[in-house]
């Protein structure tokens, strides 16, 4: 029970939002008395919409959406946020911005009759009624459906679907005024598509007109920009596009008379939505790269207001990003923001078009943006300040193709938010070495002179008395290393990394999908290095690099420092797929292979040309290499050295290899060896010997193999002093199936454990699919098997719907006694298939994203289950709980003496064993642990859109003082003692003498 | 899901309502309405015509969220959501407690709610083809489905939180008296106590039950000097024949009452 108090200060939690999809925006709001508030605003990857703090780059608030329910769009408005999220915009949610809390939620349709739009914003807008202060919003979805929904009730006050609605009219664009509601979508017409504008009636939604507008648009609805002005006649909306290299232009008119015309003048590119229609303003470049401001003025024309300087297309500088902002009263202000090869910085101008009388006012900087740790700048989001005439203070939000979300005041960096590590694919959790112990005197003391050494040894006997001192102090207070204490370093600590006494500190190496590897400290989640994967060939045409597996190739137990090799799949645009391996000093991110020049872009090594079909760490002796197989079933190792490539050569004959094959919805599973000699190609290459014999239309979903740790003890003692021996065959796996109809949904899961070597099956249950979708979870060490499904009822009438856990342990033999001794049997004995299968099935309280155990050094300690559950806590069972031989009646006295209770369906849910306490780890995908020193303790770390870090003692801290052990009342007791002793020894020697002197 | 009426005229007028309501079709509001305030007299008509219009719609569930001291408000329950089975339908938990979960087909399910600090009840639904209102149960888990539990809970659900979760279990720090309040302390400070006063008390006992208080005494240490040694056997006989052997013998008798006559001599 005090396992948790005791880890309190032991965890750290780091709260993502995920990467931006979007440029990020600055919303402000005013107060009560005044005072503006702002905050950053963006909708991430991870399907979250999110608030960060300006100031210091911290959460505001988040909202997490559900995977089958993605953000398809987002508007803030005052102090509230509309979100559509769904497919074609099913549901409807209003946040308040400050505070993230929802306040209406409606669904507008169903799932299935939402339309998929490419991209998925098409055919979804909100637009607030500005009119007045009724705070309704206006809602398109589904490309031809607008709604105007109360903003106090959340109720729909009218709703308007385009009667044709198989026309091949999309909207996607919503601009309210006082008279009407324009919805402006694109009809496809032969080879481009026409703009059509539907008038709505804000009151009651009745079509007002409806009319094409002559116009042929090629690339899509991001060309069309509504520009408003709020004039002395009120509002007044026009429609521009992009047409023919010129940008023409329509007036939007309840009755929509409007001819469009076209801008004379030069050609242009591309027209750039910057955020500020509503102010009149946007960015058109010339076909020449320069960019162009252009306003919507007040006699109703689009006009030319500012072209930047020196923003014609050039080698010397990247091309140039543009954004919008308002500053506190409502002025607009635009950046541009481009990459300069020459000066090696990042250069920013701010135009101000209400300065300088009217004429517009630039202000530029450049600021030193690090392009080697954090890629290229994707988005920029500016918010300006006017302190004082003719001075312009901005901040940039920059986010970054590696996922960074960084905050610039002018040119000083405020924040950066590694958002990618909300993305991590691969982790691992690597030693470190011990402190560097000053040790200059050894090897001198035979040359030098008496004279010399009696100086030496006085000199350090100068340092006695402190070391006596403190001695006697940490006797007397015991301040000795806790396992509770804080291992993080003091933040002014330079000294290098090295592990704390018990080995609680490691780095995890963590490699993330947009292109960086991180080195992050266990102790505090600080990142102590960070590297950008290189593309290789592929920077030529551009890629990705996803990380699929990681591998400890030297820990410091092999002397030096540690080393990882992380195997990675670069997709390059050109859709060409190879294998990758990076190999990396784990300490300090330093490339081993030495292909890179220093702290530049690390370059990676190109194992296999073409998509990994599996990867292993073999280790031979001290040596530890990764093999790597391919499409066609060779055998890559890296590094590929003459050694290892012998060392695989004396192994090769004994690998069995169970691997899953196949095309998405028919995988099998098939066990392989590899060929004893190279073939002509120059490589081993695995053949098959035996597919699983699984029904046709039962797919592999994965393969669960058993952690590489050790095994304590071989078997249990019973209480009746018999023991069970563990079934520990070490080519075992668990495989997870789902068995469904042609292209439809899975009609049953699957759980088998078979016998990697030959293909026997040992166990085998069939699960029922909820909803059609297989969601097993397993996890399986030594001889002990836990699997996690939901039973939706279905196959027994009466029985309860609930999430299961069932617990499995194999034991060799048919009972008692019996032993095999599975961990070293040959492959081919009949004796491999001789086991006894406890199972017992629990009632779990909540569903899961991921279930793993505890592991630690030796083994010997007992292990728990650690979960993700869905309410976003990181929660351990204990093994007790879940052991398989629980009992169905009163247990007898020998089963008390194993510490067995009754069975109980039900798993009690203590949130005294939630690891993550008061932490909201949100949507945690995969739990890794690693043992530490300390034979007790295993260091647990979750990532998801969280990252998680905590350390557990499944059975207490066994080999460590307790932390609660009472030093004081210890030296009291002992003072106490003596203090007796000191009182009674006259008292006894009075008495002894009386007996002496009375003795008969 | 088809939207059938009932002939319930509250239940039905809700039910049409709620089809409207997910229909989104403004013109047909009026028309149905007027209507139902009929219902009695048509009630097979507006049922064909209702469940054509809206034939493939389903029943949205209602309920709320009380907020008590427990959980005083949407900031101190967090992004909540209240789901049925294992979570493919569900609404969220808005700031004034509400949610709906839409679209139920017919069919049994368990309404759980999806918080992280706080601990509800689970409850039973059963959205029914024929019924116009769902029937809300109370449900615990790991019981089976059926049969139903006989009470029924109003509809719309409320659901009102139970407990927050306890993660942390207090500090245990060194204080005095509770150091003393400890049983094994206590033992020790009594022994104590009897040790010093050991000598007091042994004077001022009648001789007599001295000797046997002595003799007792000899026998624990034996029989505790053999339970440490291992030799079980011998310690048991010794306590169960221990008694055996003090009563036949009634030899140690004038001993003791000889050495009362000593004992009372000397200090003469």
């Amino acid at each position: 029970m005090l396992t948790i108090v005791r880890f309190l200060w032991a965890n750290w939690h780091k709260a993502l939002l995920g990467v931006p999809l979007t440029r990020p925006d600055f919303h402000r709001t005013t107060g009560a008395h005044g005072a503006t508030r702002s905050v950053v605003l963006t909708a991430t990857s991870n399907n979250v919409i999110g608030a960060v703090h300006p100031e210091n780059g911290t959460v505001a608030w988040r909202y997490l959406f559900e995977d089958r329910d993605p953000v398809v769009g987002y508007k803030a408005y005052n102090d509230r946020l509309a979100t559509l999220s769904g497919p074609g915009g099913a549901t409807f949610r209003i946040l308040d911005v400050n505070s993230g809390h929802l306040l209406h939620e409606l669904h507008l349709h169903s799932a299935d009759s939402g339309r998929l739009f490419e991209p998925v914003n098409l055919g979804v807008a909100i637009a607030f009624d500005d009119s007045d202060k009724s705070k309704d919003t206006f809602v398109l979805t589904n490309g031809h459906t607008l709604r105007r929904i109360n903003g106090k009730s959340g109720d729909i006050v009218w709703g308007w679907t385009s009667p044709d609605q198989t026309s091949l009219v999309v909207y996607s664009k919503v601009v309210t005024t006082s008279d009407a509601i324009y919805l402006i979508g694109l009809a496809k017409s032969f080879a481009s598509y026409t703009v059509h504008v539907s008038a709505i009636s804000p009151d009651n939604g009745e079509l007002l007109s409806d009319a094409d507008v002559p116009s042929s648009i090629i690339n899509g609805p991001q060309g069309l920009i509504v520009v408003s002005h709020e004039g002395t006649r009120g509002k007044s909306v026009r429609l521009a596009w992009l047409e023919q290299a010129r940008i023409h232009s329509v007036a939007l008119t309840p009755q929509l008379k409007d001819k469009p015309t076209i801008k004379k003048g030069s050609a242009y590119l591309q027209v750039h939505d910057i955020g500020l229609q509503e102010k009149g303003l946007f960015v058109a470049t010339k076909e020449d790269g320069s960019g162009r401001v252009i306003r919507f003025s007040e006699d109703g024309a689009l006009k030319v207001f500012w072209e930047f300087a020196d923003s014609v297309k050039s080698p010397k500088y990247t091309e140039s990003t543009y954004a919008g902002g308002l500053d506190k009263d409502g002025w607009p202000y635009i950046a541009r923001v481009y990459w300069s090869h020459v000066f090696r910085q990042a250069s920013a101008h701010v135009l101000a078009p209400h300065l300088a009388e009217g004429k517009g006012l630039v202000t530029g900087f450049t600021f030193p943006f690090e392009t080697q740790k954090h890629g290229i700048i994707a988005n920029v989001a500016v918010d300006a300040a006017n302190p004082e005439e003719f001075r312009v203070l901005s901040r940039l939000v920059l986010t970054t193709t590696t996922g960074a979300v960084q905050l610039w005041q002018q040119d000083q960096h405020q924040w950066t938010r590694e958002e990618s590590l909300a993305d991590i694919r691969v982790a691992e959790m690597v030693e470190l070495p011990e402190p560097q112990l000053v040790a200059s005197q050894v090897g001198i003391e035979e040359t030098e002179s008496f004279g010399a050494r009696l100086r030496r040894q006085l000199a350090d006997a100068q340092d006695f008395p402190q070391y006596a001192i403190n001695f006697a102090k940490r006797f007397a207070t015991g301040s000795y290393a806790s396992a509770s204490s804080s291992i993080a370093p003091a933040s002014n600590d330079t000294s290098p990394l090295s592990r704390d006494t018990f080995g609680f500190r490691k780095i995890i190496v963590a490699a993330t999908s947009h292109g960086k590897v991180f080195g992050i400290d266990s102790a505090n989640g600080e990142i102590i290095w960070s590297r950008v994967f290189g593309l290789g060939w592929a920077a030529e045409v551009g890629g990705r690099i996803f990380p699929l597996k990681i591998f400890t190739t030297r820990t410091v137990s092999d002397g030096d420092t540690p080393q990882v090799v992380i195997v990675g799949q670069r997709k390059a645009d050109n859709s060409l797929v190879d294998t990758v391996a990076f190999h990396i000093d784990a300490l300090t991110g330093e490339d081993v292979s030495g292909t890179s020049i220093g702290q530049d872009i690390l370059q990676g090594q190109d194992v296999i040309a073409g998509a990994l079909v599996e990867a292993y760490l073999f280790q031979d002796g001290p040596t530890k290499y990764v093999v790597l197989l391919d499409e066609y079933l060779q055998v890559h190792l890296f590094p590929d050295t003459p050694e290892n490539a012998d060392s695989f050569h004396k192994v090769a004959p004994s690998i069995h290899l169970p691997l899953r094959t196949g095309t998405a919805g028919s995988h099998r599973l098939g066990g392989h060896k590899v060929s004893p000699e190279k073939e002509f190609t120059g490589r081993h290459i695995a053949y098959p010997i035996w597919t699983a014999s699984l029904p046709p239309n039962e797919d592999v979903r994965s393969i669960v193999t058993r952690p590489h740790e050790p095994v304590a003890s071989l078997g249990k003692v019973l209480g009746n002093r018999t023991t069970l021996y563990k079934y520990l065959n070490p080519g075992v796996v668990v495989v997870l199936t789902s068995t469904s109809t042609p292209s439809g949904p899975a009609t049953s899961c699957g759980v088998y454990v078979i016998d990697g070597t030959k293909g026997t099956i040992l166990y085998h249950a069939n699960l029922p699919a909820a909803g059609g979708v297989c969601d097993v979870k397993a996890a399986f060490t030594e001889n002990w098997l836990v699997y996690h499904y939901y039973d939706d009822g279905s196959a027994n009438a009466d029985q309860a719907k609930s999430y299961r856990m069932v617990s499995l342990e194999f034991y060799e033999g048919s009972g008692v006694d019996d032993k095999t001794s599975s961990s070293d049997l040959s492959a081919y004995s009949n004796d491999t298939t001789r086991i006894s299968v406890y199972e017992q099935s629990y009632v779990f309280p909540r569903g899961i994203s991921t279930i793993t155990t505890t592991s630690t050094k030796f083994g010997i300690t007992v292990k728990d289950i650690l979960v993700a559950g869905n309410n976003h806590q990181v929660q351990s069972f204990p093994r007790r709980f879940l052991d398989p031989r629980r009992p169905n009646r009163k247990p007898t006295a020998e089963e008390q003496e194993e510490w067995l209770i009754q069975y109980d369906p039900l798993l009690p849910d203590d949130p005294k064993r939630v690891l993550s306490h008061r932490y909201q780890v949100a949507r945690i995908r995969k739990i890794i642990t690693s043992p530490a020193l300390l034979e007790s303790t295993s260091l647990v770390f979750g990532y998801g859109v969280d990252l998680f870090f905590t350390r557990v003692a499944p059975s207490k801290t066994f080999d460590v003082l307790n932390e609660n052990f009472n030093k004081a009342q210890l030296v009291l007791t002992v003072a106490g003692l003596a203090l007796a002793i000191v009182i009674t020894k006259p008292m006894v020697r009075r008495k002894r003498l009386r007996e002496r002197w009375y003795a008969s | 899901m088809e939207c059938v009426v009932g002939l319930n005229v509250i239940g039905s007028k809700e039910k049409v309502r709620n089809c409207i309501d997910a229909c989104g079709t403004p013109l047909l509001t009026s028309s149905v309405t007027s209507t139902v305030d009929i219902t009695m007299m048509i009630p097979l008509l507006i049922l064909t015509l209702v469940s054509l219009l809206c034939s493939s719609l389903a029943f949205d569930l209602k309920g709320r969220v009380v907020w008590n001291e427990i959980c005083p408000g949407i900031g101190d329950l967090g992004q909540a959501k209240v789901v049925l089975d294992n979570g493919n339908l569900y609404g969220s938990v808005t700031r004034n407690g509400q949610f709906v979960i839409p679209e139920v087909p017919s069919g049994t399910y368990i309404l759980s709610v999806v918080a992280h600090d706080h601990a509800f009840e689970r409850l039973r639904i059963d959205v029914l083809d024929t019924d116009t209102l769902p029937e809300v149960r109370p449900y615990v888990p790991g019981t089976p489905l059926s049969p139903p539990s006989p009470v029924t809970l109003p509809y719309p659900i409320t659901l009102i939180p139970r407990a927050r979760y306890d993660y942390y279990t207090p500090q245990e720090s060194f204080n005095l008296v509770g150091m003393f309040q400890n049983p094994m302390m206590l033992l020790m400070l009594g022994t104590g106590v009897l040790m010093l006063a050991m000598p007091y008390i042994m004077k001022n006992m009648d001789p007599e039950v001295l000797q046997e208080f002595k003799e007792r005494q000899a026998k624990i240490t034996d029989i505790q000097s053999s339970i440490q040694n291992g030799d079980l056997k011998t310690g048991l006989s010794a306590m169960m024949g221990g008694e055996e052997k003090t009563s036949p013998a009634p030899a140690p008798k004038p001993q003791a009452s000889a050495a009362r006559n000593r004992g009372k001599n000397k200090r003469r």
